[in-house]
């Protein structure tokens, strides 16, 4: 019975680090800047550079912003994602990348995939931050914690909240 | 050979100055619940369906669709995209295959691990067998093979579809998810999402013949009806990258909307449902131009051709 009871909590975290899912559900944030799109993309466009301007980021730590490149990162709340650009296209001023194994801690979805853009917009600019995430429990009774609602509310407020601050770090000269 | 009587059936539409329906593409918007049917090139009407379809196959005259999260698959009549029935589904159907007359249907269950065979009729599960895991898309040939994309375990599992025994298990790249047949049925492509390639399997040995490198996160294959080119859907590009099918080489990557997902050929276009914009571009196989986008109900994913009439008379 004790045996059973330490076994069931692995059991279901192995299941959530496979499964993928099969409903992916969108996210989408943007926000506009008082900069230069270079002005921004000196500082969205370090892909580790998160850490500088990302409320809910501790610590980041990359391995460089072209393609292929990595960052890890940990959360203030102890969670930690890897990261990796799928396509670095600093000429465009736009990204996109992946997560790799999930971490309920850190964000509560199986996977995502996202692209950041910043583009001039009047005369300043426009930051867009948008992707595909699946839920933390991609079966067909997911705990609450874990359901689409509680995915959509996460990544939207990670995003947003993101983006404020790349906001109040460009507008205001200093990092977070 | 071609018999004169059969060159008649297909002339005498045309001869005698009737209109010969074309073939429809179903497009299967997974947020907005719809339906959207396609003709040459253009939006020729839609239904509502119920919550959160994902997948779309064809078959005699109907059109099915698998509901993950509904415990449930759609049929419609093709011919005018009307719902018919509910089949009820015990586990989380996602993959679809409907034999050529439409009377059976092939169900891979996600989070299930395998894949049952079903009468189209009223949903009875006639037979079932273990796939690997997370089985995604499946695929059946004329000589009811049954291929299923095993996308966890990494490999394409082949079962023979009249008792349900697993012919072969084939090691792919990482994460496949779909698949398409050539013409002739002599390969099979296999789009692999996290390695960001194509697998290339030879249908007569069950062996992987090659694997070669697409763009980010293909989701989406289909072949031209001559056999002579592959289309991938780039998911996390935003392109469809088009090989040539005898060197594997990247003959042009096309620009298309948001994470596109399903792509499919039909009369010398391509469509590919954009995921994120809530459209499907149409692309021209000649020049390999986008030439349309088409708006349709939130979050496409699939798409499938219903063959036209003349076909299913056939």
């Amino acid at each position: 019975m004790r045996l059973s009871l330490l076994v069931l909590p692995l059991a279901l975290a192995a299941t959530a680090a496979l499964a993928h899912g099969p409903t992916p559900q969108k996210v989408s944030q943007s926000i506009t800047i008082k900069a230069s799109p270079d002005a921004v993309w000196k500082a969205a466009g370090d892909f580790a550079g998160i850490g500088k301007w990302h409320p809910a980021i501790g610590k980041a730590e990359g391995s460089g912003s072209k393609d292929g490149g990595t960052r890890t990162l940990t959360f203030k709340n102890g969670g930690k994602l890897e990261e990796s650009l799928d396509e670095y296209k600093p000429e465009g001023r736009t990204y996109s990348y992946r997560m790799g194994e999930p971490n309920l801690t850190a964000l509560p979805v199986s996977s995502y995939s996202a692209t950041f853009t910043v583009s001039p917009e009047g005369d300043g600019s426009k930051v867009e931050w948008m992707g595909r995430f699946y839920r933390g429990d991609t079966g067909n009774e997911p705990p609450e914690n874990l359901s689409d609602e509680a995915g959509k509310a996460a990544m939207n407020a990670y995003f947003s909240e993101g983006l404020k601050g790349l906001k109040a770090a460009v507008e205001g000269g200093k990092s977070k | 050979m071609i018999r004169p009587a059969l060159v008649a059936l297909f002339l005498a539409p045309a001869l005698a100055g009737l209109p010969v329906r074309a073939a429809t593409v179903y497009v299967a918007s997974q947020q907005g619940a719809q339906v959207t049917r396609v003709e040459a090139g253009a939006v020729v009407g839609h239904a509502t369906v119920a919550e959160a379809p994902a997948t779309v196959a064809a078959g005699g005259g109907s059109v099915f669709l698998s509901h993950p999260d509904g415990h449930a698959i759609t049929v419609t009549d093709a011919a005018t995209g009307v719902v018919l029935r509910r089949l009820p589904y015990r586990g989380q159907a996602f993959g679809l295959a409907a034999s050529a007359d439409g009377r059976t249907l092939f169900v891979a269950d996600w989070s299930g691990h395998r894949v049952d065979r079903l009468s189209a009729a009223d949903g009875t599960v006639e037979a079932s067998a273990e796939t690997g895991r997370d089985p995604a898309h499946i695929t059946l040939d004329r000589a009811g093979r049954l291929y299923v994309a095993d996308r966890e375990s990494h490999q394409i599992s082949v079962f023979e579809t009249e008792r349900m025994t697993r012919l072969a298990t084939i090691s792919v790249g990482t994460a496949p998810f779909a698949l398409a047949l050539s013409p002739d049925e002599r390969r099979l492509y296999v789009g692999n999402v996290r390695s960001n390639d194509l697998t290339v399997i030879d249908t007569q040995a069950l062996k992987p013949l090659t694997t070669v490198p697409v763009g980010p996160m293909p989701y989406g294959v289909s072949v031209s009806p001559d056999g002579a080119r592959v289309l991938v859907t780039n998911q996390q590009a935003g392109t469809v990258t088009v090989l040539d099918a005898g060197t594997l080489a990247i003959a042009a990557t096309v620009g298309v909307g948001r994470y596109p997902e399903g792509i499919v050929i039909e009369d010398g276009r391509a469509y590919v449902a954009n995921w994120f914009s809530d459209s499907v571009s149409v692309l021209d196989l000649a020049t390999l131009k986008e030439v349309a986008r088409l708006p349709v109900a939130e979050g496409p994913r699939s798409l499938a051709v219903a063959a036209a009439a003349k076909e299913i008379l056939r």
